[in-house]
């Protein structure tokens, strides 16, 4: 088993039991703030689809 | 480096001496061999590392200068004879270990590891390991130097790093920013990371108010302890599946949990020193083309500045075109001076806390995985400016073993020596008996030539305090 050797690291059985349950704890209010969001982000792009002068390419 | 590796009789390669720090992944190791730092791939790593840079991730996390960029090596440049691929890393001038990092160099090195992390995720790779000894600053940037780091995500595989990521960088960032700044000490303590039971113990009730930290420090720790009494935790932890969306949803709440630490630098031993001290203008003046004029006789390239504060002459020589490590035993001062580099962009300076009287030891395996500062030294010249008398009278160290130090760190060394009559000497002394003798200009002189020729020496205009400019013999 090629990643069995590769996972030299202990992981620890409790820091995986709980990533797991943090995620899906986590995932919860992320849902809701993406919906709100969502929402939102729909009324403020209505507010500003006029072309303003930061549209275009940009030397980063 | 010591041989612990230093021939293999298969392949008869000669002078490769293992890196003492890199033995514990099986997928390979870093040695140095004449004098070129070289990264070997085992077999066990080798179809990872191939996908890997067949990827497209490798190419744009090292243009990005998020991790090392390294050329392909001839096998016959390995170490062993099982090596399947050689590579030849790009150096780093420098190598700093995490109890060294101010308190911002700490947080920088954690967010550049989370957003590799992410970024991997999006391409189908993860981290298979997240210690803070994997980064190291180039150019006063973070970089990930551990080119083996990565491997493929498993569909539903959770990251096996969580761990050694939150004891590694969470753990003691939360108690730096939510206990007190000198708990980054705790790191040389325990190579490993700080256990999450002890950082939960130290941080105050308040931290479980903070879902980031309450989630990945207190019930992380409580869910270490509840699992590693049961016996039937390990196949329960084999069999835990975390969908990606998931996984990349709790990376970045790790990383909004670290960027939200906040530390202020301020209040503390020097960082207001500079403000405090009775020097006049003109001798400050006086002071900076001293050191200017000193270090240019000198020829250095790399410069080690001992005491540095926030950086005033660290700047003087880096602008002249060195490289200049700037030490600091207050981690405010350091971290301000941090985060002047930063702001500037400039990559020639690199704060580091240390207390010269206490400086690094080896820790680790064989008391040699993490090398001590002394081992590691390698400037070209030291500035010692406004700190012999912090260390001879407050550390009451005698100034020949004092210069003895100096001169095994560099050839060349710019100290500047401050006398009793010095305001600032006179107040160190108001509150102790004055046991100190032999400090005086002529024991300073005394003591200097043990080690050095005395190339210079003047007075600093307006003060009373000496400038010298010495050279190793």
């Amino acid at each position: 088993m090629l990643h069995v050797v590769l996972a030299y690291i202990d992981p620890g059985s409790g820091s995986l039991i709980i990533q797991v349950l943090l995620a899906s704890l986590i995932a919860i209010p992320v849902f809701f703030r993406n919906q709100i969001a969502r929402l939102t982000g729909i009324t403020r792009r209505r507010d500003s689809e006029q072309p303003s002068a930061d549209d275009g390419p940009r030397a980063d | 480096m010591t041989a612990l590796a230093p021939t293999d009789p298969a392949t008869g390669a000669i002078q490769a001496s293992r890196d003492p720090g890199s033995f514990r992944d099986p997928g390979g190791f870093v040695y140095r061999r004449d004098g070129i730092i070289y990264r070997q791939i085992d077999e066990p790593a080798i179809a990872d590392w191939t996908a890997f840079l067949a990827s497209g991730l490798a190419e744009r996390l090292i243009a990005k200068r998020r991790l090392i960029g390294h050329e392909d090596a001839p096998l016959d440049r390995a170490a062993t004879s099982t090596a399947r691929a050689v590579i030849r890393p790009e150096p780093v001038e420098f190598i700093s270990y995490p109890y060294e990092w101010t308190f911002g160099e700490l947080q920088d090195a954690a967010l550049l590891t989370l957003d590799v992390q992410l970024e991997a995720l999006a391409a189908g790779w993860t981290l298979r390991d997240a210690t803070a000894y994997n980064v190291q600053f180039r150019d006063a940037k973070p970089i990930l130097i551990d080119s083996l780091s990565f491997a493929p995500l498993e569909d539903g595989a959770p990251w096996i790093a969580y761990r050694q990521f939150c004891e590694h960088f969470l753990a003691p960032l939360a108690l730096m920013a939510r206990t007190d700044v000198r708990l980054s000490r705790l790191l040389r303590a325990d190579p490993d990371g700080i256990p999450l039971d002890l950082a939960a113990e130290l941080l105050p009730w308040r931290t479980r108010l903070n879902l980031g930290l309450l989630s990945h420090v207190h019930l992380h720790a409580r869910a270490q302890g509840r699992y590693a009494a049961d016996d039937d935790a390990g196949s329960t932890a084999r069999g835990v599946r975390i969908d990606r969306k998931r996984l990349v949803t709790l990376v970045q709440n790790l990383r909004s949990t670290v960027a939200g630490l906040r530390w202020k630098p301020a209040g503390t031993e020097w960082a207001e020193y500079a403000d405090h001290t009775s020097y006049a203008d003109a001798a400050t003046a006086s002071k900076g083309s001293l050191v200017e004029a000193f270090l240019a006789q000198t020829g250095a390239r790399s410069v080690w500045d001992l005491g540095a504060n926030t950086g005033r002459y660290s700047r003087l020589a880096a602008d002249a075109g060195r490289s200049v490590l700037a030490f600091d035993i207050d981690p405010a001062a350091a971290e301000r001076n941090y985060r002047q580099v930063r702001s500037e962009g400039r990559g020639d300076i690199l704060p580091l806390v240390l207390d010269l009287a206490n400086p690094s030891p080896g820790i680790g395996w064989a008391g040699g995985e993490r090398r001590s500062l002394l081992d590691r030294a390698g400037a070209d010249a030291i500035i010692a400016l406004a700190l012999v008398h912090h260390l001879a009278i407050s550390r009451n160290v005698p100034l020949p073993m004092l210069l003895d130090l100096f001169a095994d760190l560099a050839p060349w060394a710019v100290v500047e020596f401050v006398p009793k009559e010095d305001p600032m000497v006179r107040r160190l002394l108001a509150t102790r008996e004055d046991v100190f003798p032999a400090y005086t200009l002529d024991g300073f002189r005394a003591a200097a030539v043990a080690r050095y020729e005395i190339v210079a020496e003047q007075p600093v205009a307006e003060s009373t305090r000496v400038m010298f400019l010495l050279r190793r013999r």
